[in-house]
């Protein structure tokens, strides 16, 4: 057993003596034997087609015929960080959301009432580094769906009065989410990292969200959706040319267009020594942690060590993050890690929700942890196995549903992942080796330029953080900017 | 629902409401509604329910114990939630951890939850692992007790403190539930507690606590199990036989006795929260899901404010925008059940303005009831959101057992959904004047120091009175 705790040891004495004692008064059942597993089942990855439409855009087609339900996306490369000014962030939501407002021919309420009757939801989002728009329908349902989308696409009008409406609802969420811990802890951890005048530090703001003109709402769609860096991937029961007949039919009037981006990114400020960021909020019943620094974009040759080192670091429940400071400390109800593979320098953080009264006891499990799995503590033939089968064997859940097989697909075609990667999946995962993860480990978590943010009830926690002496204490408020030495941190009451 | 990992936020939740929202007509029969399944019963009274979709390479195990917070005595609350973390601590033959390894760590996942009626455990694993699943799920059920010591409880009830913390007092409006649970029923009454329970409950629960309840539960007569995905149904009746025939009958559960939600006066209440926007909760109490009207009620949530023409959303927040957003559902437990309406005003506008422009909606609404569009809309969803559902074994499993312990039939879900189809325009008018017209709590949250902020300020009850700080219980 990889456990610490002595407790827990004096456990496991306990059960075999008393599984002993059980299997004797069952004679014929050994219940002590674990039932090995059957054979692995054959990994059955989904075939799609591809092809290009008149318009440019890509179409990728699965078919899966196993229920009437077709799923019909459709992707842009590009987010918010390539198409939003900085000026002007949230202009890619609130035109996504403007989209349902009307079109040429339909009122935003007649838009809904058809949708609805179809027993369709639209699901609409722009991303940082992409977009997508679709839904999923009954296979008797699809086209006439579909056509709601393409008019949403092509022809909304974006009426004034429903803008102001959207902004004032915006305004509402982001006053609201300066209430949630959570929120208020991820939002200032990217400020840290990549600082104001980086894509991956900007959000929308208030003020950004109060700057956004119709004109500039008319102005994103029309630069936004553009077929030549769409993808639309379509799973389900169809069939490759029913799909292309009706795509093309529907999209006619959509001319070739765009270009995909260019995701070249600022130079990221400078690594700042390892310091804690802490935020306060009198009266909070936990510390929210946030702790990392900007890690490696997806395209990065180390993908697959890093996403075994993360699986044993904190990237389930069994993971030594969670089963250190939740299962064997109870200072949490869960701590976790993970990297943001994106485009771009994307964060590695750690964290979780701490008990306020063990704050400095679970930085320094948080910071025992990073150093272990860059040596302290090396990685056992058995975490490394698990770790492995855990990734390998997740597979087929992966194309559990018609969504998340039109995910699965869409993101290699996203990431310029080979069409063969799902097959090489667990070839490239194997191959991982301990030095690997020691390497990968040593190389992202830089353990003397981490950003420590805590957002947590100052009075009670400043001085046993301090006391960890672990790195200097620098005050923010919940924007994440700097508070006078002496001032509260209490800014929003 | 409270979960042993995950915790839904607030966000999830209302998003959840709103995929949930049913929308499509009354050509839904055309597909047929149906899931294949066979049961099987053991002599110890533990029964099976087993349904095969080879679709993909896994299998679920969903084990469902018919126990919840309702069952849980004055004092210790929260303990049926707590036992269910317990059960993920080792049993006799399972040493604590291998549990995760022969699932989290073969590419598969489990969890379990509790409600205020039932508890249930799952695991999603790869097909070729379904042998040692139900040996554990038979271990923890017949052996449990062989390990579990004190040591074990408080790390969990540490953890447990850590989920209320996370999940309740320190989200905001996180303790709205606790506050109507208290409100609407009387002292005592089993679902007057909120499934989390209280700090005080949690630090008093005992070993012997946790093992009465243990032996009162989880015995196999108090268990359904359900098995869904891609496996064999005849080796698979050979290891339910092999590892849960010889697990002891327990005694006969006695069910509480739980009277009808009911409000004998209307109720205004206000709680100060760590909160900038204000806002306004009215809850009417209801059914629950063994009575015909909870669906009449679903339906009718609909109408009120599953789309942007539905009339609250229409009223508060396209006409007259006095709101950001409002949510009605029906909440419908095995015994009780709640309507429910949530609204978030605009900055601008006060709670009051609100209340009384949702009651000038609902007045009429009750006098003139829905057109036969507003229901035909209302349900046409239903046809997409049950093919969506059939998807996932888990989603499956849970409907299967839904079915099985609530109302003594599996395919319980086949009843259910032409009950829905069948809602009337006369129907859901005759709920609304039946419920809507009654009494009803009406619970303002508002910032710290803003009690001025609360619907009808000066009629309304401080609810401080009810619940101490953050920390603390009761």
């Amino acid at each position: 057993m990889k456990r610490h705790n002595p407790t827990l040891a004096l456990g496991a004495i306990v059960v075999l003596v008393l599984s002993s004692v059980a299997s004797l008064a069952q004679q014929t059942l050994d219940r002590t034997k674990v039932p090995p597993p059957g054979p692995s089942p054959v990994l059955r990855v989904p075939t799609w087609t591809k092809t290009q439409l008149s318009d440019g855009a890509m179409l990728i087609v699965s078919e899966r015929h196993n229920l009437p339900l077709i799923s019909f996306t459709i992707t842009f490369l590009g987010g918010a960080n390539q198409f939003e000014p900085e000026a002007k962030r949230g202009v890619a939501s609130l035109t996504t959301s403007m989209l349902t407002e009307g079109t040429t021919t339909r009122t935003g309420d007649q838009l809904s009432d058809a949708l609805q009757l179809l027993g369709t939801n639209l699901s609409a989002n722009i991303g940082a580094e992409e977009g997508s728009f679709g839904f999923v329908s009954t296979t008797k349902n699809f086209e006439p769906t579909l056509d709601l989308v393409e008019d949403m696409m092509l022809n909304s009008t974006f009426p004034a009065d429903a803008l102001e409406r959207l902004r004032g609802r915006t305004l509402v969420n982001l006053t609201q989410a300066k209430d949630q811990p959570t929120v208020v802890g991820a939002q200032v951890f990217a400020k840290v990292l990549y600082g104001s005048a980086h894509p991956y530090g900007q959000r929308a703001t208030e003020a950004s969200i109060k700057a956004i003109t119709r004109d500039d709402i008319v102005a994103f769609q029309k630069a936004y959706f553009q077929p030549g860096r769409a993808i639309i991937t379509v799973v389900g029961d169809t069939t490759a040319a029913t799909a292309k007949a009706v795509i093309e039919k529907g999209l006619h009037a959509w001319a070739r267009a765009g270009d995909k981006p260019s995701f070249d990114y600022p130079k990221l400020p400078e690594l700042q020594p390892a310091k804690i960021y802490l935020v306060d909020k009198p009266g909070a019943a936990q510390s929210v942690f946030n702790i990392g620094l900007p890690g490696p974009p997806r395209n990065t040759p180390d993908f697959f060590a890093i996403q075994v080192m993360n699986t044993i670091l904190g990237g389930q429940f069994q993971s030594r993050l969670n089963a250190n400071l939740r299962e064997q400390k109870g200072y949490s109800y869960g701590a976790n890690s993970g990297f943001g593979f994106g485009k771009g320098p994307g964060a590695f953080r750690a964290g979780g929700s701490i008990v306020s009264a063990k704050t400095d006891a679970a930085l320094i499990e948080f910071m025992k942890e990073l150093k272990g799995i860059e040596g302290d503590r090396p990685v056992t033939d058995e975490e490394l196995q698990t770790a492995k089968d855990n990734l390998i064997q997740g597979l087929p859940a992966r194309f559990a549903s018609v969504t998340a097989i039109s995910a699965s697909i869409t993101n290699l075609a996203v990431q310029n992942l080979p069409d063969d990667y799902y097959q090489n999946y667990a070839k490239n995962i194997s191959a991982v080796t301990k030095d690997d993860l020691l390497r990968v480990a040593k190389k992202y978590i830089d353990l003397n330029h981490l950003a420590i943010v805590i957002v947590g009830d100052r009075s009670l926690v400043e001085g046993p953080l301090k006391a960890t002496n672990i790195a200097p204490i620098m005050i923010l408020d919940v924007d994440g900017n700097p508070v006078a030495a002496g001032a509260s941190g209490a800014t929003n009451r | 629902m409270t979960s042993k990992r995950s915790s839904l936020s607030l966000v999830a939740l209302l998003l959840t409401v709103l995929f949930l929202q049913p929308a499509y007509g009354q050509n839904a029969s055309a597909t047929a509604i149906k899931i294949p399944f066979e049961t099987f019963k053991l002599p110890n009274g533990l029964t099976f329910i087993l349904s095969v979709d080879k679709t993909t390479p896994t299998v679920t195990v969903d084990v469902w114990y018919h126990v919840g917070s309702k069952n849980e005595i004055a004092g210790r609350t929260g303990f049926a939630h707590l036992f269910e973390h317990v059960m993920f601590t080792g049993s006799g033959h399972v040493p604590y951890g291998l549990h995760d390894k022969l699932t989290e760590g073969v590419g598969g996942n489990n969890n379990g939850s509790t409600t205020n009626d039932r508890t249930n455990y799952f695991e999603n694993i790869p097909s070729n692992y379904l042998e040692s699943t139900l040996w554990m799920e038979a271990d923890r059920m017949g052996f449990l007790l062989d390990t579990l010591d004190l040591a074990k409880i408080n790390a969990q009830r540490d953890v447990v403190k850590n989920e209320r913390r996370q999940s309740y007092d320190n989200q905001p409006y996180g303790r709205v539930i606790e506050i109507f649970a208290a409100a609407m029923f009387p002292k005592g009454h089993p679902y007057s507690w909120p499934v989390i329970g209280s700090m005080t409950d949690l630090s008093a629960a005992s070993e012997e606590d946790v093992k009465a309840f243990f032996r009162l539960y989880y015995a196999p007569n108090n268990s359904t199990i359900a098995i869904v995905g891609d496996f064999d149904p005849a080796q698979a009746k050979a290891w339910i036989t092999k590892y849960f025939g010889d697990l002891p009958q327990g005694k006969p559960v006695e069910r509480p006795n739980v009277a009808p939600a009911k409000l004998d006066g209307n109720k205004r209440l206000v709680y100060e929260d760590r909160v900038q926007v204000p806002r306004l909760y009215i809850q009417w109490p209801s059914v629950g899901t063994k009575n015909d009207d909870d669906t009449a009620l679903s339906v009718m949530s609909s109408i009120l404010t599953g789309s942007r023409t539905a009339r609250l959303t229409k009223a508060l927040v396209y006409d007259s925008q006095l709101a950001s957003q409002v949510f009605a559902f029906q909440n419908g437990s095995e015994d009780v059940g709640q309507f429910q309406l949530i609204v978030v005003p605009r900055p601008e506008h006060t709670l009051t303005e609100i209340e009384d422009a949702v009651d000038q909606v609902l007045r009429k609404f009750i006098s003139e009831g829905p057109t036969a569009e507003e229901v035909q809309r209302a349900k046409a969803g239903l046809e997409l959101g049950f093919l969506r559902g059939l998807e996932s074994n888990l989603g499956k499993a849970d409907q299967l057992l839904d079915g099985a312990v609530f109302h003594g039939d599996p395919g319980f879900f086949s009843t259910d959904y032409q009950k829905t189809l069948a809602v009337s325009a006369a129907d859901v008018k005759r709920v609304a004047a039946q419920y809507l017209a009654g009494n009803r709590i009406v619970l303002s949250v508002v910032p710290k120091g803003k009690k001025d902020q609360a619907s009808k300020a000066t009629d309304s009850e401080v609810v401080s009175m009810l619940l101490s700080g953050p920390q603390g219980g009761r």
